[in-house]
């Protein structure tokens, strides 16, 4: 089965100027992303993510490379009809409501006028959206309209969905909740590309990474493959004395080992902040 | 319906949804009727010509004057509202070709000017028509062979000036395809305007004999890249001739407007297909 993007020697160049000086965007890129998964395309502003995903969405030409979609030529109808995408910072009609804009997007999509209602309820039930569906979009708040860009982006139910910064703004409430929508959706067996800088985020929900810099790709693999460190332990001890550390630090040494840091868990400010505070009036 | 063109008309549908929803829209629409109605008040200031002349040519100079600013500004405001917030992405993210988007902007644009020519018109025809009564009934009692007003005429004239608009339309597009800022397409597109009304004169220059071949070259690809829009100015002719226009004559306006209208879409599309969004 053909990999669900791939991107084989990719170069953009941008002109610059009238006098046509090139800046490169994207260099040489090769990266195959397998279906069925989450995976996270990470790179500090300006390393060439979003464009790497313009590219591979038809909305800008390549300088050189090839790119294919679900073993599709990418920017043809085919692939795209099979694609879901949420731009970063996402803006829509403001006076369009929620279900008009989602059932506007269904039909654009393709799906067809005897499966819209449906499609579109689905949509709306699964980015949480369904009591704020009626309201004018110009009245919804960040978190809102990344939702209401999520169902736009899987109402035709794409075997691809390709979220660019999906919860940049948006609160750890809500950013939980977008994790949430793309967990729901590889549950689905759909394949989610992830474009983010929120690291902590990308960890949770991705099941691979690849990491961008200055166009270039400077690591890709698993998240446990890339994170674990083979030649560290980390040991969780309960009620821990003095004498128990000695003991133990001994016995380590005797088999040549040795403690090189002793310190308490921690748990993370997001896992606190979502443990204190159950929901936004939002959410 | 082929799906593409399901996809168009739901580009028209939003399109012509959000400008009626316009300020700008509401305000040039007033402006017009205001212009139309107090064409009756206006009616002693008309330099000897006949009085349903008079407000016929007050309400079609309100109808074009009003109709060319909605029509360069709104569309590229239409145009540029989708690329600089970003709408766009989304969009053509979707099996949507940039052709569809394209041919769907246009449509809703020429909808919401329907509407406008269709109000405007029909509001001057109720003026004109009114007057009409009063001036046949004056005219028998004094005798004199009375000036009417020709309903039918009136709706061809709606029609001719729709397509004008929609030539402008089309232009304006294609402009704006090219262009990077919204200021650039409303000038360029105001120019253009200004000077299909012009062309004429190119077109009157080019039929005599020039000494330069660069200025004859000029002069012909100007009657050939730019529409002639004062041949849509046949509504006095239409509305209150005796004996009309000629239906051909008609026809041939109608058909040179058209082909301008699909010409100037066909490059704006292939222009559009390679901007980068």
């Amino acid at each position: 089965m053909s990999s669900a993007i791939s991107v084989r020697r990719l170069t953009k160049d941008f002109q610059i100027g009238i006098r046509g000086l090139k800046l490169r965007a994207v260099d040489d890129l090769s990266l195959e992303i397998p279906r069925g998964q989450v995976y996270g395309l990470l790179g500090p502003n300006g390393c060439g993510k979003s464009t790497t995903l313009k590219v591979v969405l038809g909305l800008v030409s390549a300088t050189a490379g090839e790119i294919s979609i679900l073993g599709h030529p990418s920017a043809t109808a085919e692939a795209r009809s099979r694609t879901g995408f949420l731009p970063e910072a996402p803006y829509f009609h403001k006076f369009l409501s929620g279900r008009e804009l989602v059932t506007y997007c269904a039909r654009l999509s393709g799906v067809r006028p005897s499966e819209l209602a449906a499609a579109v309820e689905d949509a709306l039930g699964l980015a949480a959206m369904t009591d704020a569906a009626d309201r004018p979009i110009g009245t919804y708040s960040k978190g809102m309209l990344q939702r209401i860009g999520f169902a736009q982006a899987v109402v035709h139910d794409p075997e691809l969905v390709i979220l660019d910064e999906p919860t940049a703004g948006v609160d750890p409430v809500g950013s939980a909740a977008i994790g949430r929508m793309i967990h729901a959706m590889r549950d689905k067996g759909k394949t989610v590309v992830l474009c983010s800088h929120l690291l902590g985020q990308v960890e949770q929900v991705c099941d691979r990474v690849a990491i961008m810099d200055r166009g270039k790709l400077v690591l890709e693999g698993r998240v446990e493959d890339v994170l674990a460190r083979r030649d560290r332990h980390v040991m969780t001890i309960e009620a821990m004395t003095p004498a128990a550390r000695e003991a133990a630090e001994a016995a380590l040494a005797a088999h040549g080992a040795r403690v090189t840091s002793v310190t308490h868990p921690r748990r993370s400010l997001e896992d606190l902040f979502r443990e204190l505070v159950t929901g936004s009036r939002d959410a | 319906m082929t799906p593409s063109l399901q996809r168009t008309l739901w580009i028209s549908r939003v399109t012509f949804l959000e400008a009626v929803r316009q300020r700008f829209f509401a305000f040039l629409m007033v402006l017009g009727a205001a212009m139309v109605l107090s064409s009756v008040s206006f009616r002693a200031f008309d330099f000897g010509h006949g009085e349903l002349k008079f407000i016929a040519d007050f309400g079609f100079g309100g109808m074009f004057l009003f109709g060319s600013v909605l029509s360069v500004v709104m569309t590229a405001q239409l145009f540029f509202s989708e690329i600089d917030n970003k709408t766009a992405l989304t969009l053509l993210a979707k099996p949507l070709s940039r052709s569809e988007f394209l041919l769907g902007k246009f449509f809703g644009a020429w909808a919401v000017l329907g509407v406008f020519v269709v109000a405007l018109s029909g509001l001057l025809g109720v003026v004109m028509w009114a007057r009409e009564q009063e001036l046949v009934a004056m005219a028998e009692q004094a005798g004199k062979v009375p000036v009417t007003f020709s309903a039918s005429g009136m709706v061809q004239f709606a029609l001719l000036q729709w397509l004008r608009l929609g030539v402008v339309i089309a232009i304006v597009l294609t402009v704006s395809a090219l262009a990077r800022t919204f200021l650039f397409a409303v000038v360029v597109g105001s120019l253009a305007v200004v000077a299909g009304q012009l062309q004429w004169i190119a077109q009157d220059a080019v039929l005599k004999p020039t000494g330069s071949v660069l200025y004859g070259a000029f002069l012909w690809l100007s009657t050939r890249l730019l529409p002639n829009l004062q041949q849509f100015n046949i509504g006095d002719a239409l509305v209150l001739g005796a004996t009309g226009v000629p239906a051909e004559a008609v026809a041939e306006v109608a058909l040179s407007g058209l082909a301008y209208m699909a010409a100037y879409l066909f490059v704006g599309t292939l222009v559009f297909r390679r901007r980068e969004i």
